[in-house]
């Protein structure tokens, strides 16, 4: 379809950006209570577990190697009380921290999806869903992680790095000079190691991504591998696959394998320190044997707190390339806005005109141009034409999911810029070519077009569109649930429920996209049936495939290139003898060959006589449609 | 030292059928077959790595008492450091190559088992995917493989590592002071049985919040593609106050899993620090009472970590391993099926048959469906001859053509091909002597060359592909319409094509296949009659000198072939020639009648206007 364009991944700089941080932070100002809560706890968490180790110290050099069973005891109280109000502290940050990492997530989804219902139908154009999908999903689960365990784990380390730098020097600040220029190579190599992981991990996930479409290929595609007896060939080409996976897995897994080995080893060097420092120094008293066992303790910890700010720090850059992502959805402009002092009205019943419309979705590619028609209240207006020539731009304009570049239209005598978007579009009832449903019920579906109509009202709607009878029969009738998309259900009866949605809807103008795709021939019938209900009540469009709808509209339109080639009834058209006779005789041509299946199952019935009967009702029907209107 | 560029080597072939039909932990063992050695050196290095970290602190022990306390100097201070650095070393090493090989272990288990999986998917009978989702298909080959790696890369390595640190660190205490072991154990069978309880718990809530998830992306993905429907009723309101319904909940679903952690972590902190703590004091009793030695107490208090603190996350192992058997449970499931045996069948011959089939009382009926598709079906094809069946939806076109290359088993009666039965031919042989044009053909996501070429089991030159691509009447389009000619992507993220165009890929491919029998679904989408003469015509090309069965969808295909069948319930109602089928009375006749009456009806009215 030419109004799709090619969609272009927009580039996101992987440099950190002041503005999308500065941004990010914003995202916790309205819970400043809660992060300055979760702050305060992590940092007495952190605080306390250097604490810990000085406390262990004290037992050793006061209490145990004096010999001094009080003061052991009374240091043993303390680190007992102080053991239960970390213990309080764990509780409040994972709680807090936690509820408002939900919290953020709920606060930008609630978002992004608010504002994705504002955008134009031009947004959905240019944009895959799938990219909508993970900017709501997984971008913001990013986000929320970063500004809060995120946040939470780098203070966490670098106070707890500090504090133990604090009491180390406490015990020995010629040891925690050594230390300290340990920390810095630990940091070093840690952020190297986590920025190989997660590439490495990327890596993974790209291939993983790959051999799920191989699957998903196998499975659809199994008949024809068999047919081509491929299988062979094919197990070659998926080991290549899975090969590069192993190697990919295996990478990743080498590296963090080697990771904290490694840091361990270069931590081991300053341990080799402390304890040839303490051997030095046993002399002199340099330095305790409680000290020396806080000084190990603080060593041997130090790797974790590193190597969480190394984590945080290797995915905050993706996780700020999220929320850019995040706030360039947010801040997409939505192409048609209600103007300041657009009004409401209560009906649309009217002529509907288009002046002078020009439209173009992209610069230098117009696709209607100087495009005009007036329609009166009432008439049907059939939609011809080749794919792409512009029939669907004409109802999208209609309906304003667009508005023309140049020119205006006008219903009911106003024009509909001057109106809200809500006034025009809540007075349209409109049934797609793939009807689309929503889960839940066969009645919450058929409601959608109207929220406040009661249960009679809704039936009522279902017996107009002709969609009653199929209905009743299903085990659960109206409670029936439609599936995910309304899977559970044929596209024959998804056309019913999306046009008894319309008939529910009362609307002043029907728009109608005909399904191409054929439907068995009694549910064809009810769906006609249905359609002329509507168009009965209508100013109707339909985008026509066949041939009865085109015959029976007032008017027959001939879309090309943007527009109108031919106008006027079937007769008056076929006896031009141009476009419109070719596309009559080529669509008779192909509905006569969709129908051989259909004739010869109908031949086929049991009683010749009914099978005769059947074929005469049936050419009874195909000649009466045939007859001329007049 | 470690080259970890090098591709490792592809595991050498195993029938993980053996794997299968045995206990679950049996089965384990079996999928380990060829990489045992590698984990064998995997569990031991990570006992190794304990043994070594328990021993530094036994040093220091050594070190405190006799060099600091004692000023002992009979050992100088640098063999200490030497030691330690040592130890150090040999941990780092130990605790590299555990991980190493249980890395390696799983990526060779997962592969071969994709591997395994994969080739088992495409050797299943149509029987088998007919009645199976595609969807839950792939979970079984891809997350539930997943989980699988997982419990041989991390999850039953860190299990031994918890439970060898504990009995290692466990003996070293026992033998510094036995009162010491005993006492430092006595929150451990609480704890443990906490974090059992716990995890389990965890798992259930954090299943209820993914899946809390799934449907909120499930709602959005539904807005999203509604939203021309969303737009033309003007349900924005409704459509936020749906998605914030389901925000909320999953809120709620994430505070109530927060809350979990939320008092499992402090309640454990203070049971294993208070352990800890109580330890600490009992030590200093003993040493203040002279029992144990400063350098015991410091080896006490550096080794009693290691006994609690991880404990606590046996219960998340446990708890993740009991599911991973869940998921090998379900990937047996799939590799219980048997496979379509292909190469089975005495005939041995790599030349092509001739293309003569004959039917004799043919029976067929699809597995547990109970009634039958065909009925009796009786007839004799020439080669190079066409037959065309006609018939309505579900009278059994397609039921007969799928038996041609053993897709289905007939259930009884004969099928001769060149004389000997169907059932004789390998599959394998069979299917490469038979070409299969498809209504809407599948085209794979490749390029347009890589469709073309598909199946063919040779070299074949870009002049061949492109003559098959102009006998189909499909070269035109390819070199003029598509972006990149031939290697231009077909599908998903590339270019669709029309049903009639795919339909000339197929045909293409098939001419290159060269196939002795042909398959044809006779239909072509709306073309204009330009494009519909050359279909026809490449229709003709790749019909000549090739037994032909065409399903038919219009008279006129019909009208051409050596043998009309006309179907209705499994039956074949009707047979001949069309001249033979036109002079008698019949449903051929009726159809024909009527068709051609609707073409002269239009021809009535387009010549009144």
């Amino acid at each position: 379809m030419s109004e799709h364009i090619e969609f272009q991944e927009e580039e996101f700089t992987t440099r950190f950006s002041g503005r999308t941080i500065r941004r990010l932070v914003s995202l916790l100002r309205p819970y400043l209570a809660w992060v300055l809560g979760f702050l305060s706890a992590v940092m007495m968490v952190s605080g306390l577990d250097s604490y810990f180790t000085f406390l262990s110290k004290r037992m050793v050099d006061e209490g145990i190697t004096p010999g001094d069973w009080p003061t052991l005891v009374q240091i043993v109280e303390q680190y007992a009380v102080l053991i239960l109000v970390q213990a309080l502290a764990v509780f409040v940050f994972i709680y807090l921290a936690g509820i408002l990492g939900e919290r953020i997530r709920y606060d930008l989804r609630k978002q992004l999806f608010n504002h994705l219902q504002e955008l134009s139908l031009t947004y959905y154009n240019r944009t895959p869903v799938g990219w909508i999908i993970s900017r709501v999903t997984s971008d913001t689960d990013r986000v929320a992680e970063l500004v809060t365990w995120g946040l939470l784990d780098v203070t966490w380390s670098s106070f707890n790095i500090l504090t133990a730098l604090f009491f180390m020097a406490q015990i020995s600040w010629q040891l925690t000079l050594i230390v300290m220029v340990i920390v810095p190579i630990i940091i070093v190599v840690a952020t190297y190691f986590q920025r190989k992981i997660i590439t490495q991990y990327r890596e993974v996930r790209r291939v993983n991504s790959k051999i799920t479409g191989a699957y998903n290929e196998t499975i659809t595609g199994v008949r024809v591998i068999k047919a081509l007896d491929r299988e062979e060939e094919n197990l070659r080409e998926f080991s290549k696959l899975t090969g590069e996976m192993q190697r990919a897995g295996y990478r990743a897994a080498w590296y963090s394998a080697l990771f904290l080995p490694t840091v361990q080893l270069i931590s081991t060097f300053a341990i080799a320190s402390i304890i040839t420092y303490a051997g030095v120094t046993v002399e002199t008293g340099g330095l305790s044997v409680g000290g020396m066992y806080a000084f190990i303790s603080y060593v041997l910890f130090m790797i974790w707190p590193v190597q969480e700010m190394a984590r945080v720090f290797a995915e905050m850059q993706q996780a700020v390339a999220s929320g850019e992502r995040i706030f360039s959805l947010i801040d997409a402009v939505p192409d048609v806005v209600d103007k300041p002092d657009a009004y409401e009205v209560d009906s649309l019943r009217g002529d509907i005109v288009f002046e002078h419309v020009d439209f173009q979705y992209e610069e230098g590619k117009p696709i209607l141009t100087d495009f005009n028609l007036h329609v009166r209240q009432g008439e049907t207006i059939a939609l011809v034409g080749p794919t792409g020539g512009g029939k669907t731009t004409i109802v999208n304009l209609l309906c304003r999911f667009f508005e023309p570049t140049r020119g205006r239209i006008l219903i009911a005598g106003h024009d509909y810029t001057n109106l809200t978007q809500r006034a025009i579009q809540s007075r349209i009832g409109m049934v797609l070519q793939t009807p689309h449903l929503f889960s839940g019920t066969i009645r919450e579906n058929i409601r959608y077009g109207r929220l406040d109509a009661t249960d009679e009202e809704v039936e009522e709607a279902a017996k107009l569109a002709g969609a009653h009878a199929f209905i009743e029969k299903l085990p659960k009738g109206y409670d029936e649930q439609v599936g995910e998309g309304g899977v559970l259900l044929s596209t024959g009866q998804k056309q019913l429920l999306s046009l008894a949605r319309a008939v529910l809807a009362q609307p002043d103008i029907f728009i109608m996209d005909e399904a191409t795709a054929s439907v068995d021939t009694l549910t064809e019938s009810l769906i006609q049936q249905g359609m002329e209900t509507l168009m009965k009540e209508c100013t109707s469009f339909v985008i026509a495939h066949r041939l009865s709808t085109i015959r029976n509209a007032t008017r027959i339109l001939v879309i090309e290139d943007g527009c109108i080639k031919e106008m006027g009834t079937h007769r008056e058209l076929l006896r031009l003898g141009g476009h419109y006779y070719r596309l009559y005789t080529q669509q008779f041509r192909q509905e006569v060959i969709d129908q051989v299946e259909e004739l010869a199952a109908l031949a086929a019935a049991e009683q010749p006589d009914a099978a005769q009967a059947a074929d005469a009702q049936r050419r009874d029907r195909l000649a009466a449609e045939l007859a001329p209107a007049d | 030292m470690f080259n970890s560029t090098a591709q490792p080597a592809p595991p050498p072939p195993y029938d993980l059928k053996q794997a299968l039909g045995v206990g679950k932990l049996t089965g384990f063992w079996r999928l380990m077959t060829h990489f045992r050695m590698a984990y064998f050196v995997s569990t031991i290095s990570m006992g190794v790595s304990a043994i070594l970290n328990t021993a530094t602190f036994l040093l220091l022990r050594y070190f405190v008492d006799h060099y600091m306390v004692e000023g002992d100097r009979s050992v100088h201070l640098a063999v200490y450091v030497a030691g330690f650095l040592a130890l150090a070393v040999g941990q780092a090493f130990a605790t590299f190559n555990s991980r190493r090989l249980a890395a390696k272990t799983a990526e060779g288990v997962a592969r071969r088992l994709r591997e395994y999986i994969f080739d088992h998917i495409q050797r299943l009978s149509f029987t088998y995917h007919d009645k199976t989702q595609t969807g839950e298909l792939i979970q079984r080959a891809t997350s539930d493989v997943d989980t699988i790696r997982r419990f041989f890369a991390d999850q039953a390595i860190e299990a031994g590592r918890i439970v060898l640190l504990f009995v290692v660190n466990f003996i070293a205490i026992y033998l510094l002071d036995w009162r010491l072991a005993w006492f430092s154990v006595i929150v451990v069978p609480v704890v443990m049985v906490i974090s059992l309880y716990f995890f389990r718990r965890v798992e259930k809530a954090y299943e209820a919040y993914q899946e809390q998830e799934a449907r909120l992306s499930s709602t959005l993905q539904e807005n999203l593609s509604g939203v021309r429907v969303v737009k033309a009723f003007a349900r924005q309101e409704y459509e936020k106050a749906k998605f914030d319904k389901e925000n909320r909940e999953k809120y709620a679903r994430g505070r109530h899993l927060l809350l979990m952690h939320a008092l499992f972590w402090p309640v454990t902190d203070v049971m294993c620090g208070a352990q800890m703590l109580g330890g600490y004091l009992f030590a200093g009793w003993l040493t203040i009472q002279g029992e144990i030695t400063i350098g015991t107490y410091v080896a006490y208090a550096g080794l009693v970590v290691w006994i609690i603190w991880p404990l606590r996350n046996l219960g998340r192992l446990i708890v993740q391993m009991s599911e991973s058997l869940v998921s090998f449970g379900r990937i047996a499931e799939v590799l219980k099926e048997e496979r379509e045996p292909v190469v089975e069948g005495s005939v041995r011959t790599d030349k092509p048959v001739r293309g003569e089939i004959v039917f004799e009382d043919v029976h067929f009926a699809y597995d547990g469906s109970g009634r039958a598709a065909l009925h009796g079906i009786s007839f004799s094809v020439k080669p190079g001859q066409s037959v065309a069946l006609i018939g309505g939806t579900g009278s059994g076109k397609s039921s007969l053509v799928n038996l041609l290359p053993r897709f289905y088993e007939y259930t009884s009666g004969r099928i001769l091909l060149d004389g000997v039965e169907l059932k004789e031919y390998p599959r394998h042989y069979l299917r490469q002597q038979i070409g299969i044009v498809e209504q809407e053909p599948f085209l794979f996501s490749r390029t347009v060359r890589d469709n073309i070429t598909y199946g063919v089991k040779r070299e074949v030159s870009d002049a061949e592909v492109e003559a098959a691509a102009r006998a189909a009447a499909i070269h035109d389009v390819i070199v003029n319409k598509l972006p990149q000619g031939y290697d231009t992507l077909v599908g998903e993220r590339g270019i669709t094509l029309s049903g009639g165009q795919k339909q000339r890929v197929a045909i293409a491919r098939t001419l290159l296949k060269d196939p002795r029998i042909l398959i044809l679904d006779d239909s072509t989408s709306a073309v204009d009659f330009e494009t519909e003469a050359e279909i026809r015509q490449a229709l003709r090309r790749l019909m000549q000198g090739r037994t032909t069965f065409i399903i038919a969808h219009r008279i006129q295909s019909v009208m051409d072939a050596d043998l009309i069948l006309v179907l209705d319930h499994g039956r074949i109602v009707q047979r001949g020639s069309h001249e033979e089928l036109i002079a008698q009375d019949g449903m051929y006749r009726r159809i024909y009648q009527a068709q051609m009456r609707l073409e002269a009806e239009l021809e009535e009215e387009l010549t009144r206007v």
